[in-house]
């Protein structure tokens, strides 16, 4: 007896024999003494599955003893690897499967549920009908393990497994009794877009969270606001906005303006425009009359006066008058987000931002303009493509007015780029871009300038109007429908496509058409591109038309124009667009199908939907031409730019491929998806590829690199450092093949995109898409056929600025931290002598000191001395140190200098430091930036870039403004009035000093 | 207390077995294998309660009561159930239990069982459980011998062996086995011959008179034909013509591939 703790059983077939007993409760002792041993007798017990089958199926026997049958035949199956029986036989043993235990039988099963429900309920969501029965048992595990979830506190998993099951029911219990809604909804919003790959589905998901939201005691506009974007519903955010601005409550309308800000950040133009016009005139009961005046953003600033008096006229029964207070503000608020909403507020803060803070390194230009030959009209105009996307924004044209000369070398379609230069250089230049350009433009029938200057004006019209052409729409069209000339024509078709981007507008769509139907190459590329741009994302019907016409004409760039064209219509549509992309991508002409690999890229746009990847993957390897192969893979990087981790992973083979279309494709998807992330593997990828055998590769890899390293300084990887070395060689050698050189030129440029102030970024920071970004880039991947499109790269750009902004819309004095040393995050240094390698190895000792020279010399011209261009250390800071508000200089020590007594100077280096309203802050910075507590500002939204809303905790003490020296304000606006010149009044004044001049009209000498 | 219930009517059963009044015993059986489920000692559970040497020991009796009686009711099924269960009580309880006397008498029958059933390999299976001891027991040995036999092919041994049963019980599984070997005669003779006589025939599977061969005949064989004085097996009709080896083909084959190997190599 005392041994006997230790016995064993040692088999189980007393038990299996007991099963064959006539006595049923001998049947149900051996059942149950069978479960729990079948975790050890399982293969004896295999052998009598059919005698416990039997039992499961014999009517006679009772219902628990039948479950209690099914359960272990069900884990006999499981024992045996059948999982499908071991499920069939799991739901048979109803409650007796027990969701909460846990033992790996379970999970394996439950997770087969799961699984098995899943493709049950989207077949059946596919197919559009109830034809896949979804086995009632099935579903009741799912429930089960779904309360469980609930109610065990595991929110997360219960939202991701009945999104996954299309159980909105679910879903929303999940989301309603989890203890921190706020954190769930953000959650789900998140899983929502980045695991549910069916459009349809998402919006149904976002729909309900929206009225999830909207029955919350504090519901979170800004999300509700994001969701009913995504949905396109303006009545809605319109609504929402017209509560905020008509609340007492001045933190509401302080919330109104950032959700209008995130909005905008988004690009959704047409959306956008929707929205405003939605909003009702200051009044309950909306009067029509004020209804098309404040439509047109050109009296938005009228209205402050007019609005109520008109109010008055209308409604007579209200009792309100004219002096109500409520009406006043919220006219007053209403006009501001207006503003907000129509784009012009943020661009003109950009713009003031760009051109305070510019930083560019003109020497670097001056370098590569001396190097390049000047008979190699390629390496020519690269330089002027750097130039411009180096200035992208900042309104800085120096080096073109200083090198008019050099400048006028450039003919025909260079001189049309070096005009469109102008535009990138002044984007976002509202008010006055129409002036700026007005030397070029063409003159009413006189015809006098040169067509290629005169729609390289159009062209740059549009490119500082982009997604914001409402004023130059119209003039754009005349321009159009004035000119016979294809060169114009085609300027003007881009110009109109940039400036209407997205907004679908059927007279502007019949006017390109029009002039894509003479049948002219060069303007009917320029048509087809630019019909795609003005219907970006509407899945219009069009596209059949385009496709027709494509299949119609002989021209090959107008094919390859439309078929972008027709990409760009299907942007974002998913599934929508399956049809579409099939039809493309099945053509005969490789052109077509080079366009629906754009298709497939654009339509699927940052959702790294494994069906899409899988069919580019496909064609990738296996079509017969190189442009749809090249394409394929550079369409890569498109859909996955959401996860820019997971592209160097999965080019990495196609990048050692021996096709070398197939590696200068690896490349460019890397840089697209990578943009401005600095991650190391795309630069360990990239790397091999900047010295490749292939010139167009290297060009490829060159630019690619640009791309994610924009913004990346030394400090925080100091293969930029080499990779800038390897620039400047490449541009110096004069053995270097053209293709190459211009890779190096254009990549210096985007390295240094924008006053080293913006980057490259695809997603807004809610994870959204960016519509201009993302056509930015695609149109600009096209330069491989057509180089003037490299300055749709421009559109890609934005601004890595935290900017802090008050009740007024103005930039308050505010400072925050940011938790990093200050090197990681600062500018490059200064080139500081030309080039020392070229010195060693061409000894002409002329060419560097006359370039230092030239350079002291440009310094002491201009009024506003860069410190980047001074040339020793002693007198950079002291440059710096007057210029004005600047949070991060060069020097470690002056970092602080604004914000901090000098005594942190001593020091080796700070571990924070802190920023200046408005600061630069790099995407990798963003982490790091904390808000001071006992500020007098506290920001609406801690968001750690972007346009922030300030609260006023002292809201009566008067408030020191920054960023008072901007670009704005003009002798004589010719572009017409907008609010925020009016609301700028104020400091405009005094900004006069800095304002630049437009530049000298340059004369072409051709 | 339970205990107690099980033991009384484990009495009334064991009365009514010497009786051998089956029917009874049957339903008594039953009853008393559900109150068996009820004792947490028992195998498969083997719980350490105070009295579990006790219930053990009774339910170990009861098992090979039944066992009996299930040769006695002459139910195989009910046989190879029971000794299932009466398994455990020898080999997991064992060393905890004194040996039952019963032990080596139902091992024996069981391996007869087998052996009837035409189950060698468990029968061998069975064997390599024993230990060098409970071979050299009668029981045991009987049916080791009679295996042998079998094998061998001296059916007539098999069928002298009836007589040195070591245990009353042996002899209906000795019936039993004399068919077997009847059925393993037929079977080779319909291979072996075309015909026999039916002299031969009854000679051949051991019958005594003709009458019980046609009866044998009729019942198992019934694809044998009994013409002219002789059993005719449908040897003929059944058999699928022979396919010829393809030798000749195979061994230019293998030449070949020998060939190719060494030019290979």
């Amino acid at each position: 007896m005392s041994a006997g703790a230790a016995t064993m059983v040692s088999s189980a077939g007393g038990l299996l024999a007991m099963l064959n007993e006539s006595n049923p409760q001998l049947k149900y002792h051996a059942l149950s003494n069978l479960i729990s041993f079948v975790d050890q007798f399982w293969p004896e017990i295999s052998t009598s599955v059919p005698i416990i089958e039997s039992l499961y199926e014999d009517e006679e026997f009772g219902q628990h003893q039948r479950q209690l049958a099914a359960l272990l035949v069900s884990k006999v199956f499981y024992y045996l690897g059948e999982l499908d029986d071991s499920l069939s036989y799991a739901l048979g043993a109803g409650p007796l499967f027990d969701v909460s235990e846990d033992s790996d039988y379970v999970r394996t099963l439950l997770s087969k549920a799961i699984d098995e429900y899943v493709s049950l309920r989207s077949k059946a969501a596919e197919s559009s009908d109830d034809a896949a029965k979804v086995d009632s048992r099935l579903e009741g595990i799912v429930e089960r393990m779904l309360d469980k979830c609930i109610l065990d506190g595991k929110y997360q998993q219960a939202m991701g497994i009945s999104i996954e099951c299309r159980r909105l029911d679910k879903l929303e219990e999940a989301i309603t009794r989890s203890d921190n809604v706020h954190g769930t909804l953000a959650y789900c919003i998140n899983a929502s877009h980045s695991f549910v790959y069916r459009r349809e589905y998402r919006q149904d998901v976002l729909r309900l969270l929206v009225k999830v939201y909207e029955k919350l005691p504090s519901p979170d506009y800004l999300s509700i606001c994001q969701c009913l974007m995504f949905l396109y519903e303006p009545e809605g955010v319109a609504n929402i906005l017209e509560k905020l601005l008509r609340s007492e409550n001045k933190e509401d309308a302080l919330y109104a303006f950032q959700i209008a800000f995130d909005l905008v950040e988004n690009e959704h133009q047409a959306f956008l425009l929707n929205v405003r016009d939605r909003l009702s005139a200051p009044k309950s009961l909306p009067s029509e009359s004020v209804q098309p005046g404040s439509s047109n953003p050109a009296h938005a600033q009228n209205e402050n006066s007019t609005a109520p008096e008109d109010v008055q006229m209308t409604d007579g029964s209200s009792a309100v008058h004219e002096a109500d207070p409520n009406e006043v503000m919220y006219s007053e608020r209403l006009t501001k987000i207006k503003g907000i909403l129509s784009g012009e507020t943020s661009i003109q803060l950009t713009l003031q931002f760009l051109f305070s803070c510019n930083k560019s390194d003109l020497l670097i230009l001056k370098t590569i303009k001396q190097s390049v030959e000047m008979r190699n009209s390629v390496c020519h105009s690269a330089t002027i493509y750097a130039n411009a996307i180096m200035h992208a924004g900042t309104t800085v044209d120096t080096f073109l007015r200083d090198n008019l000369d050099w400048l006028s070398r450039a003919t025909n379609w260079a001189k049309f780029s070096a005009t469109a230069g102008l535009g990138v250089i002044h984007r976002g230049h509202l008010q006055q871009g129409r002036s700026l350009m007005a030397p070029y433009l063409p003159q009413g029938g006189a015809g006098g300038g040169s067509p290629y200057s005169e729609g390289g004006a159009l062209y740059a019209l549009g490119l500082i109007h982009a997604n914001h052409g409402e004023s130059i729409k119209q003039f754009l069209r005349d321009s159009l429908s004035g000119t016979n000339i294809e060169v114009i024509q085609h300027g003007a078709c881009l110009g109109l496509g940039l400036a209407a981007l997205g907004t679908a507008d059927e007279d502007i769509y019949d006017d390109i058409k029009s002039v894509l139907y003479t049948d002219s190459a060069v303007a009917g590329e320029a048509a087809g591109i630019g019909m795609g741009l003005l219907m970006v994302g509407t899945a219009t019907e069009k596209a059949s038309e385009m496709l027709a016409y494509a299949h119609e004409t002989q021209h090959e760039k107008i094919i390859r124009g439309l078929a972008l064209g027709i990409a760009l219509t299907v942007y974002g549509r998913e599934e929508e667009a399956d049809t579409l992309i099939e039809q493309m991508t099945r053509d005969q002409d490789p052109i077509l199908r080079y366009g629906g690999m754009y298709a497939l890229a654009l339509a699927y746009r940052g959702t790294a939907n494994n069906k899409a990847i899988r069919q580019l993957l496909h064609f990738a390897v296996s079509d017969v031409s190189d442009d749809v192969r090249r394409t394929a893979v550079l369409a890569l990087g498109f859909v996955l730019y959401s996860e820019p981790e997971q592209t160097p992973r999965i080019v990495s083979l196609l990048s050692e491929s021996y096709n070398p279309h197939v590696r200068y494709g690896a490349a460019l998807a890397v840089g697209i998806s990578c943009a401005g992330t600095g991650l190391s593997e795309a630069i360990s990828l990239l790397e091999p590829l900047t010295s490749d055998v292939v010139d167009f590769v290297r060009q490829g890899a060159l630019i690619a690199m640009a791309m994610v390293m924009v913004q990346i300084n030394e400090a925080s990887d100091s293969r930029v450092g080499t990779f800038r070395r390897q620039l400047e060689k490449i541009i110096l050698d004069k053995h270097e093949d053209t293709m190459s050189k211009m890779g190096a030129i254009l990549a210096a440029g985007i390295l240094d995109a924008g006053g080293r102030n913006v980057t490259i970024r695809l997603l807004s920071k809610t994870k959204h898409d960016k519509v201009t970004a993302v056509v930015g880039l695609a149109v600009f991947s096209q330069f491989w056929y057509w180089y003037p499109l490299i300055y749709f790269v421009s559109l890609s750009f934005s601004p890595t600025a935290l900017i802090g902004l008050n009740y007024d819309l103005k930039v308050p004095k505010f400072e925050f931290l940011s938790h990093a040393k200050p090197s990681l995050f600062e500018y490059p240094k200064p080139t500081t002598v030309p080039t020392t390698t070229s010195a060693v190895k061409l000894p002409t000792a002329i060419l560097s000191t006359s370039a230092k020279a030239k350079a002291r010399a440009k310094k002491e011209s201009e009024q506003k001395a860069n410190a980047e261009k001074s040339t020793g250390p002693e007198s950079s800071s002291a440059a710096a140190n007057a210029e004005k508000g600047k949070s991060s200089s060069e020097k470690d020590g002056e970092a602080m200098q604004v914000d901090n007594p000098p005594e942190k100077k001593s020091e080796p280096e700070p571990s924070f430091e802190i920023l200046t309203n408005p600061a630069r802050v790099v995407p990798a910075q963003e982490k790091f930036i904390k808000f001071l507590e006992d500020s007098r500002y506290v920001p609406v939204k801690s968001a750690p870039s972007g346009f922030v809303l300030l609260r006023d905790l002292s809201p009566n003490e008067p408030e020191v403004l920054s960023l008072t020296d901007s670009p704005t304000s003009a002798a004589s606006p010719a572009g017409g009035s907008a609010p925020a010149a009016g609301q700028q009044s104020s400091s405009s004044a005094m900004a006069v000093d800095d304002e630049p001049q437009p530049p000298q009209a340059f004369e072409y000498t051709s | 207390m339970d205990l107690k219930e099980v033991s009384q009517q484990f009495e009334r059963f064991k009365a009514a077995f010497v009786k051998n009044d089956f029917d009874t015993c049957a339903n008594l059986l039953s009853q008393l294998k559900v109150l068996l489920t009820k004792f947490r000692s028992l195998p498969p559970l083997f719980e350490n309660t105070p009295n579990a040497v006790n219930e053990l020991l009774l339910a170990r009796e009861i098992y090979e009561h039944a066992v009996v009686l299930s040769v006695k009711i002459e139910d195989q099924d009910a046989f190879e159930r029971d000794f299932f269960q009466l398994k455990p009580y020898y080999t997991d309880v064992g060393s905890r239990l004194p040996p039952s006397k019963q032990e080596y008498l139902i091992l024996g029958l069981n391996l007869l069982r087998l052996l009837v059933q035409n189950r060698i390999a468990e029968f061998h299976t069975e064997l390599e459980l024993l230990s060098a001891t409970a071979l050299e027991n009668p029981c045991i040995k009987h049916a080791v011998e009679l295996e042998q036999s079998f094998m061998e092919g001296a059916y007539n041994r098999v069928l002298t062996a009836r007589q040195t049963a070591p245990h009353e019980t042996y002899v209906y599984f000795m019936d039993l086995l004399a068919k077997t070997v009847r059925d393993e005669i037929a079977g080779c003779s319909e291979k072996a011959y075309d015909y026999l006589s039916i002299n031969d025939a009854r000679q051949m599977l051991l019958f005594s008179s003709d009458q019980e061969l046609l009866e044998y005949v009729k019942e198992e064989h019934p694809e044998w034909e009994v013409k002219n004085g002789s059993v005719i097996f449908q040897k003929a009709k059944e058999s699928t013509p022979c396919k010829e080896i393809p030798s000749l083909q195979l061994i230019n084959q293998t030449l070949s591939y020998a060939r190719e190997l060494e030019r290979i190599v």
